[in-house]
């Protein structure tokens, strides 16, 4: 199957290799949360919540001198092409549980619990990347002190070229998939995960590609906060 | 904020034993003392957010917001908000009941509709309003399941609903069943025809335009006959007040409610007092069943712009 059609450079959903889907953010979408958001990356719809710092359920995986952090991934029925149970994924949970636990100044915290919770409305590929900007965007509605704002996304190399964002139908080619994740400020890198076979030079490409699009998608969630922000701002009278 | 004298405030009096509400800051009012704090509301005939006893708040309805599902529709009362979506799924149909396709309800509270809800802690509510919902539909006769069948005695349609409670401030029935209702309007059964091997196939709309010889099964019957239509209305029950519609807070200190579900011929199909402090007399039941029929006519203007804003977009 052509990912990319030789004659036009086009992939299957209308972009070129290097474009972003249309990405749309809300925040504040749960009246009760101390935060929430509301994070779209084309097709793949996720909608976050945290809630403020709790006593830690399970004493024995308390830890003294900082924050517990937990996440709770789970997929809505409806949200894949075919039907499916209401799905909770332990890994990708661990993931995001981690990848956020990397900005969160958890050592401000000790002996507390701070739980994650995402729901994924609709998947259309790149759902744990949705997710972890989705996270970010709601931990930063809650005020929770971060190191810096984490973003994700993915890339992919089909068809010899490599393409930013891969869809649910490009990720299903089972070829290989780069998903980065990083602070966006300080320029590091917080996960990186692969799979399939990719020689290590085009596998450079892919993930400066990647990395391209987590500092685009950087710029767009600041804009969110500070748009947030200005609102709060002339709703207090200030 | 003066310093509370200290006197002793009587359990469960009204009015706080005695303090003046300008002694003490309203919120904190409101938190120490809910009940006393509705009670003051409830002599002048009004509630917290300004609305009168009687009135439901603030409804919208948007259909199609899930776009991979077969129907869908994203409900709003107040804060409160439901996602509900429905898939269809081909499969063999009941030996006793060869023309009828079936359904299969499910409503979920994930944990960030609420912060009384956490991972180890399920709210206990969800599976009874399943439960509820799942009765309540089938009994109103809303939906005529030979209209999912297919090819009698072989294929028919398994209607999945799913309902996500994606915000919890009361009323979450209410809420529920007016998204299933707005999702089945909503809901348009794909194309299908039989392949070579007998089999039922989904066919998209796009692959048709270039394959007239494609044998559809049920190019007419593309959405569902919808006869009588099931609205609801909580109300809780305080003392001698009847509130419509309440919030999660309301629902918290007032503990009584009645659930009144009434078709749209305005045919009684089930009232549910799941016991409670407040006793209703007959004349409560009455004005609760009064109070639905109007609210009915509110929720049928809603679902029919609902509908009619589809098709302008």
């Amino acid at each position: 199957m052509e990912y990319v059609d030789s004659l036009t450079g086009f992939r299957l959903d209308g972009r070129r290799p290097n474009d972003i889907r249309q990405i749309r953010a809300e925040i504040g979408v749960v009246a009760k949360a101390d935060g929430s958001a509301l994070f779209e990356m084309g097709n793949t719809k996720v909608i976050a919540a945290v809630y403020r710092p709790t006593e830690v359920q399970n004493k024995g995986q308390q830890i003294n001198n900082q924050a517990l952090v937990r996440c709770e991934y789970s997929m809505a029925n409806f949200s894949t092409r075919d039907l499916q149970e209401d799905q909770r994924g332990t890994e990708i949970s661990l993931v995001i549980c981690q990848t956020m636990e990397a900005c969160i100044l958890v050592h401000l915290m000790p002996c507390s619990q701070i739980d994650i919770f995402v729901q994924v409305l609709q998947a259309d590929g790149e759902t744990r990347s949705a997710c972890i900007n989705a996270a970010t965007l709601t931990l930063a509605d809650a005020c929770f002190p971060m190191r810096d704002i984490v973003t994700s996304c993915s890339a992919g190399y089909l068809s010899s070229t490599p393409l930013l964002h891969l869809n649910y139908v490009e990720d299903s080619a089972r070829g290989p998939d780069v998903t980065v994740g990083i602070l966006a400020k300080m320029d590091k890198v917080t996960l990186l995960q692969m799979g399939s076979k990719l020689p290590i030079d085009i596998f450079e490409n892919v993930m400066q590609l990647a990395i391209e699009g987590c500092k685009a998608i950087a710029q767009y969630i600041r804009e969110v906060l500070l748009e947030n922000t200005k609102l709060l701002e002339s709703r207090k009278g200030l | 904020m003066a310093a509370a004298t200290s006197t002793p405030f009587g359990g469960g009096d009204t009015g706080g034993g005695g303090l003046a509400a300008g002694e003490m800051e309203v919120e904190a009012y409101r938190r120490l003392f809910p009940l006393a704090f509705y009670e003051r509301h409830l002599r002048d005939s009004v509630r917290p957010d300004a609305r009168p006893l009687h009135r439901a708040r603030d409804t919208s309805i948007a259909l199609g917001p899930v776009a991979f599902s077969d129907g869908s529709a994203l409900v709003k009362i107040g804060d409160t908000t439901m996602l509900a979506a429905i898939k269809l799924e081909v499969m063999t149909p009941a030996t006793d009941a060869p023309d009828e396709g079936s359904l299969a309800i499910e409503f979920y509270m994930p944990p960030i509709c609420s912060p009384t809800v956490r991972p180890g802690r399920p709210a206990e509510v969800a599976p009874v309003i399943s439960k509820q919902l799942s009765d309540t539909i089938i009994s109103s006769q809303m939906i005529n399941l030979k209209e999912l069948s297919l090819v009698s005695g072989k294929a028919s349609w398994m209607a999945y609903l799913d309902i996500y409670c994606l915000n919890a401030d009361g009323a979450l029935f209410d809420a529920a069943l007016l998204s299933a209702i707005a999702a089945f309007s909503h809901l348009q059964i794909p194309l299908v025809s039989l392949n070579d091997d007998g089999k039922v196939i989904t066919v998209s709309e796009e692959l048709l335009e270039g394959k007239p010889s494609v044998e559809l099964v049920n190019k007419e019957k593309r959405k569902l006959s919808l006869q009588r239509i099931p609205f609801s209305l909580t109300c809780l029950l305080h003392g001698k007040y009847i509130l419509a519609d309440p919030t999660a807070e309301e629902e918290s200190v007032m503990e009584t409610f009645v659930t009144v579900v009434l078709d749209s011929l305005g045919q009684l199909v089930s009232i549910y007092k799941p016991g409670g402090a407040v006793l209703a007399h007959r004349s409560t039941v009455k004005e609760c069943i009064r109070l639905t029929k109007q609210r009915i006519d509110e929720l049928k203007n809603i679902l029919a712009e609902s509908a009619s804003a589809m098709e302008v977009a």
